[in-house]
């Protein structure tokens, strides 16, 4: 069963299109990572799975309905974010209490006892936190309320090193308890690729791909050698990233087509064939130019 | 983290060579119930997809085999077909990039062999 099914979805803001004719459709119970640069319309999606405003044109369901104004969404999922708007008159205890009477599965025991883990003060108010710690009280409403759509928009921002490994496996056990469909929007896909099960990259408002995690590690591979072995090699590829290296050394990432003797004859003639991790893979994919930074210094 | 993240081998390949270590190991006999993916998952902070896939490979090579509802075994033969498999597959590809190493450096055949012959075994020898 679909969770969410879009299609053709646009939004202008102010002339810009934030999200550009995209379509895809996410299944229950999967953690997909929604990855892209920053302005590929990342949050204006979400925005839009989760009612809060909508669409220019194009149609997004969820749970089949449309989210805008509807009641069934707004009880069935949940969206966590760094602005979050919550009762400034109410202290941490209080609005986790608050947040109980809107989810009828909350867990209140488990809010309670990440809180106390991870040393808040419930009688804190939330806009006197630190942005670490309002990260981290997001993440305990989010998985306390246990919703069957659970949205993070860029949940670990703030978070030091420690508290983002205790996210990711609190996430991951709470999941394997009580499965549900979870969207995590991240720039850490370093980190997070493990936790999930297909990944969702948006460039410039539009799907570039919609795959399970494992398919994109062996998606792409890297070439090293020789600039005109190389030129060979890849003449009739998909190239996606090249990088020079010295005098007549080149580094270049094309889609993985070789067959097995292919490779071995490929390292004979001396090129080094090595796998590409998905988060450098995401990164030369969502980028502009095909040779990255490099490109703007190179004047010639 | 247990496994190695940096991308040389997606997870659920290294997840399907840390079981085939447990069995050689003797740490599951044959008829044996091995992990569950949920199990897997916990183990190693994984999504369950991820383990799943771990866990087909070794179905798909019948080296564990299913019962449904209940999970999955460890076959008879587990053990050896693990070893034949690692000879066939492992050791060949390692022979492979070491005659190639030899080449670039000028390394005679003669020369080579000699160097394994005296390489430490140590205590994998028997």
């Amino acid at each position: 069963m679909s969770v969410i099914e879009c299609n053709g979805l646009t939004k202008v803001y102010g002339g810009t299109k934030a999200l550009n004719n995209l379509s895809f459709k996410i299944e229950e119970n999967k953690i997909t990572g929604l990855i892209g640069r920053n302005g590929a319309g990342k949050t204006t999606l979400l925005k839009i799975i989760a009612g809060l405003i909508k669409e220019t044109a194009g149609e997004l369901k969820v749970f089949s309905e449309k989210p805008f104004n509807s009641l069934q969404v707004s009880a069935n999922v949940i969206f966590l974010h760094d602005q979050m708007n919550l009762p400034t008159a109410l202290n941490l205890k209080e609005l986790l209490e608050t947040a109980a009477s809107f989810y009828p599965n909350w867990d209140r025991e488990l809010a309670d006892r990440l809180l106390d883990y991870f040393s808040l003060n419930p009688l804190q108010h939330y806009n006197g936190l630190s942005k670490g710690m309002k990260s981290t009280f997001n993440m305990i409403l989010g998985l306390s309320a246990r919703v069957p759509l659970t949205l993070f928009d860029e949940p670990t921002s703030g978070m030091d090193a420690a508290v983002r490994k205790d996210f990711y496996r609190a996430l991951l056990k709470d999941y394997i308890a009580y499965p549900r469909t979870i969207i995590i929007s991240s720039h850490h896909l370093n980190e997070i690729e493990d936790l999930l099960e297909d990944i969702l990259l948006v460039k410039e408002g539009k799907e570039l791909h919609h795959m399970p995690v494992a398919d994109l590690k062996e998606w792409a591979i890297g070439l090293q050698g020789n600039t005109a072995v190389i030129g060979e090699w890849t003449k009739n590829k998909e190239v996606i990233y090249t990088k020079s290296i010295g005098i007549d050394q080149s580094y270049v990432v094309v889609r993985n087509h070789f067959t097995e003797t292919e490779g071995q004859r490929a390292r004979n003639a001396g090129i080094d064939i090595t796998p590409v991790t998905a988060s450098d893979l995401c990164v030369y994919l969502t980028s502009k130019t095909k040779g990255g930074i490099d490109d703007v210094f190179n004047k010639g | 983290m247990l496994f190695n993240l940096d991308g040389t081998k997606p997870i659920y390949i290294q997840l399907s060579e840390w079981l085939e270590n447990e069995i050689l190991n003797g740490n599951f006999e044959s008829d044996q119930k091995i992990y569950s993916q949920y199990q897997l998952a916990e183990i190693f902070n994984i999504n369950p997809a991820t383990a799943a896939k771990g866990l087909n490979i070794l179905a798909d090579e019948q080296i564990l085999y299913k019962k449904r509802g209940l999970g999955m075994f460890v076959v008879n033969s587990a053990k050896e077909m693990i070893l034949a498999k690692r000879k066939n597959q492992t050791l060949k590809r390692l022979v492979q990039e070491i005659v190639l190493e030899a080449g670039r450096l000028q390394v005679s055949k003669e020369e080579l062999i000699e160097m394994i012959k005296t390489a430490d075994i140590g205590e994998a020898e028997k």
